[in-house]
């Protein structure tokens, strides 16, 4: 309560702050981002310091300045020590971290000198730089700009002897002028086209995200129900039909019992057959945060590969390396529900396997099916109307199988599971019938998390779906829409929907990072091109741009009309500025030391046949000193001051 | 200083410039603070009018006047009043002492004892008077103007700044200009005759005073008026600041001399008009002579309004 009546007693604008805080409040700026990532020993010391520069008022001794440099030597090498590892990047990890923690120590033993020298003046800088190694994305790109403004604003603070307001208003105003031409550089100034320069550590925890390239069917493997994001998805135009929005990701053709396997990499397959395209086009791009697989996730069906990517004969694109950073990817793709292939030999083998004597009885319904019906898409459908005839219930606890015959246990005895076990248990009994199939674990999304074009994709999402070849086509089947019944207390809607506000305000604030990320932080050559072709097609669009640009213009100077309004400090003051200026022209300056009071009697001495000076003079002093004056003194003023400017 | 009395006070300026010649802002700054219920000491050599001044100035008001030359042995009894033993009567009787004239011209204060002087300076501060454990009120209003010897002489007691503190103008009155001074010594003031009767009753004092009080002291002007009482203690300049009675003085005066102008609210000029007369007994210099012009340049070459 002190400290607030404090504030509120202060004259912020008669008080002059020393250049030490000054200093100080730059580094507590520069420092923050700093000090969450410091080691507890070198956090531990920084502590230290502070508890004596805030104890301790008198400049330190040399004595105490040599203990703080042994203390920090000490801070520095606990903090290091065992985290020397000669790979990869962390080396140079390690080398920014020693120079941000000897940088801290020096900068310590000279802010307790209680002297203001160069390195104290530098160093502020150094911290920004050298805390840019260390973070990425939104936040700090936001947090940047603060101290950029912050450090500007300290500046000129010590410029103008320490005057927080007055350097407050002179830096949002430098700020506010360069606002313009920021806008129309960042715009228009041609960019170098570049991967996106990730800097900064990432990837270091290495976390677990969607099904692995196997899938068990006995444990939870497919089964997190996390609200962890997968990928945020931005359409070109709308989003399509939630029945087609499969993001394909690898394919499982070896069934190992109690789980499924993707097929070796060796024996080597054929590449890619040509064919036909069909389907509706549709361009994204997608956000995929680290996933630790060798592939990207694109939408049924993959229409060509992504830069940088190879996309194989089963449309899985692939990558080289495991994901370990946040890739961002153009992507295109053919919204179909098939798509046309050759299948070679080793393809054929691998989908086609299966082992009768583990599921005896779905063998026998599948020898049925496969006697009654000749055609391969009669055999399917038949094989679905099996499984909706069996009662089965979706499921995300369902009982454990019996995993020596994990077919018959799921359709025969339990028939409670999730797309693992349809998805399984189709292929299976599919390829007991003669069918070529397989499984295709992705994403499987609904529109419940879009907004506008904007899509996240978030760990629950994960799915498992069939992929049955027939007529020269493979053609994906929805195996979980067999189920009759679904087990709504276990659904995960159920456990979202608790709080449906804070999912949408998360949903809203994400959509804004996003929109800021890929227009600010990812724009780049391309989109420029894009955004100029756009306009070549859309002259409308020139219009509405030029006009946004003027209302930017407008905005901004109203906003340096509004800042520096306040210089004068009244409105009267600045209501009487025309008549200042045109006395000015006729040589009557108002000294600094006059009151604008006896500057006008000065001019009304020496020109007494200005009448209208005299009543403008008794009218601006009571506008400014009287008890009640009203809005209308103002007006009456301005109106005078016109008169008076018309008559001379 | 540029300021324009107001036609209400004029004519109590004129009558009394008719004795004092050349004198008006003398005579003003007098006026006001009599009505901002001050007290005035004037510090000047002997013979530049200053009993004259406040002669006519009770006069012009209306006021009893009353006159206590002070010497080294005066005791305090001499001013406040004393209890006699009435033999006719056989009991003790109060006579007031001069103290109880509404307007008292304190002649030569530095002259007492500091005993003497402060027996005043309470009774100045208080409006109250007790003798022998008796309380008596001070007439209503109640005006002192003190006078004070700035050379130093010998056998005075120069007052203490705690005590002249109480005082709340002090200024001199000076030499007349060279055409006044022909005037006077041609005796053109000696024929005017005295006035009949005051310019001003009792309920218009009363009234102006309390009009004096009520005028009005926007934010900006307070501004002004702060940046005036802390630059007097940080500036350095002097050996010690403005007291809190000193600010208050200073408003108190800004107030009335507005009303003097015919205003009810205070513009930076009032205040820039009588600062140096409200501080110039307030405030020393820490080197060089301290005097009501340099107190005033001092100041208001370093504040000055914006506006």
């Amino acid at each position: 309560m002190k400290f607030l009546a404090l504030l509120q007693n202060t004259n912020w604008k008669l008080t002059r702050i020393f250049p030490l805080t000054l200093l100080d409040m730059a580094y507590i700026t520069v420092l923050l981002p700093i000090f969450i990532m410091l080691k507890a020993p070198m956090m531990l010391f920084s502590l230290i310091v502070l508890v004596i520069l805030f104890f301790k008022k008198s400049p330190a001794s040399k004595k105490l300045i040599f203990f703080i440099f042994m203390l920090g030597s000490l801070a520095i090498y606990l903090s290091l020590y065992g985290a020397f590892s000669f790979s990869g990047l962390s080396r140079l990890k390690i080398f920014l971290e020693l120079l941000i923690y000897v940088l801290i120590v020096v900068v310590s033993m000279q802010r307790l000198t209680r002297e203001i020298n160069l390195y104290l003046i530098v160093s502020p800088f150094l911290f920004l730089a050298l805390s840019l190694f260390f973070y990425h994305g939104m936040l700090m790109l936001v947090y940047v700009v603060f101290e950029v403004f912050f450090l500007l604003w300290m500046i000129l603070a010590h410029r103008m002897e320490g005057s927080l307001v007055e350097s407050f208003r002179s830096s949002m105003l430098m700020f506010m002028y360069s606002l313009p031409w920021v806008v129309v550089l960042f715009i228009f100034f041609p960019r170098i086209s570049f991967e996106h320069a990730n800097y900064g550590f990432k990837g270091e925890v290495i976390k677990r995200m969607g099904h692995d390239g196997t899938m068990f069917i006995d444990g939870n493997a497919l089964l997190v129900p996390s609200e962890r994001i997968v990928m945020e998805v931005g359409f070109e135009g709308e989003i399509p039909a939630e029945d087609t929005l499969y993001f394909r990701g690898s394919i499982l053709y070896v069934d190992k019992k109690d789980h499924w396997k993707p097929l070796p990499a060796y024996p080597k397959r054929e590449t890619r057959v040509n064919r036909p395209l069909q389907g509706k086009v549709s361009n994204y791009k997608v956000t995929l945060y680290p996933t630790q697989k060798r592939w990207l996730y694109l939408l049924d069906m993959p229409k060509k590969e992504v830069k940088g990517s190879t996309l194989d004969r089963d449309l899985i694109t692939r990558v080289d390396k495991n994901i370990k950073e946040p890739v961002h990817y153009l992507a295109s793709s053919l919204l179909s529900h098939t798509f046309y292939d050759v299948l070679d030999e080793a393809t054929y083998r691998a989908s086609t396997l299966y082992y009768k004597d583990r599921n005896p009885q779905a063998y026998i319904v599948a020898q049925e099916i496969k006697n009654k019906y000749p055609l391969k898409e009669k055999r399917a459908s038949a094989v679905v109307d099996f499984f909706k005839a069996q009662a089965l219930t979706y499921t995300l606890q369902p009982d454990a199988l019996d995993i020596n015959r994990s077919t018959d246990s799921f359709l025969f005895d339990k028939r409670r599971g999730y797309c693992v076990h349809y998805a399984s248990s189709f292929v299976t009994m599919a390829r007991m019938t003669g069918i070529p199939s397989r499984i295709v674990t992705g994403y499987k999304s609904d529109k419940s998390e879009s907004l506008d074009n904007y899509l996240v994709v978030k760990e629950k999402d994960a799915h498992a779906w069939a992929e049955l070849y027939i007529n020269s086509q493979w053609v994906r089947f929805e195996t979980t829409t067999t189920a009759r019944y679904i087990d709504m207390q276990n659904q995960l809607n159920s456990i979202q929907q608790e709080n449906p506000t804070l999912q949408s305000i998360n949903l809203y604030l994400m959509y804004v990072k996003y929109q800021v990320e890929t227009w600010i932080l990812y724009y780049s050559h391309a989109r420029q091109l894009q955004l100029l072709d756009y306009a070549k097609k859309n002259p409308m669009f020139i219009v509405v741009f030029v006009l946004s640009l003027i209302v930017l213009l407008i905005i901004t100077f109203v906003i340096i009309a509004y800042l520096r309004r306040p210089m004068y400090s009244s409105e009267a003051l600045y209501i009487l500025q025309p008549l200042l200026k045109s006395l000015k022209k006729r040589g009557y300056t108002r000294k600094k030391e006059e009151s604008i009071h006896q500057f006008l009697l000065h001019y009304i001495s020496d020109n007494p046949q200005h009448l209208e000076v005299k009543e403008i003079d008794i009218l601006y002093e009571k506008i400014l000193y009287a008890s009640n004056t009203s809005k209308l003194e103002l007006v009456l003023l301005k109106k005078l001051i016109k008169k008076s400017l018309a008559t001379h | 200083m540029n300021y324009t009395i107001s036609s209400e006070f004029t004519p109590i300026i004129d009558a009394v410039e008719m004795h004092l010649v050349g004198k008006r802002e003398t005579i003003a700054l007098s006026l006001a603070t009599f009505f901002a219920r001050g007290h005035l000491l004037l510090e000047d050599i002997p013979g530049v009018g200053k009993t004259t001044l406040a002669k006519c100035l009770s006069q012009v008001l209306g006021l009893d006047f009353g006159r206590i030359q002070f010497t080294s042995d005066m005791l305090p009894s001499d001013i406040l009043g004393i209890n006699y033993y009435n033999q006719k009567e056989g009991s003790f009787i109060f006579r007031k002492g001069p103290i109880f004239s509404p307007f008292l011209l304190a002649d030569e204060i530095n002259r007492s004892m500091p005993k003497t002087q402060s027996a005043l300076l309470q009774a100045m501060e208080e409006g109250i008077v007790t003798i022998d454990a008796v309380s008596y009120e001070l007439n209503k209003p109640f005006f002192i103007i003190g006078t004070q010897n700035p050379y130093e002489e010998i056998g005075t007691f120069p007052l203490p700044n705690s005590q002249l503190d109480r005082f709340m103008c002090s200024f001199g009155i000076g030499y007349p200009d060279r055409v006044s001074e022909r005037d006077i010594i041609r005796g053109k003031t000696e024929n005017i005759s005295t006035l009949d009767q005051p310019l001003l009753t009792q309920a218009q004092i009363e009234a102006y005073m309390k009009k004096a009080s009520l005028a009005t002291l926007s934010d900006t002007l307070l501004d002004f008026l702060q940046n005036i009482i802390e630059f007097t203690r940080n500036s350095g300049r002097f050996e010690y600041g403005l007291s809190t009675r000193g600010a208050l003085a200073l408003t108190a005066m800004a107030k009335s001399w507005a009303m003097l102008q015919g205003r009810d609210y205070v513009i930076p000029d009032d205040l820039q008009m009588i600062s140096s007369v409200v501080c110039s007994h307030r405030l020393v210099f820490k080197e060089g002579t301290t005097t009501t012009k340099r107190i005033h340049d001092e100041i208001f070459t370093h504040i000055f309004p914006d506006i």
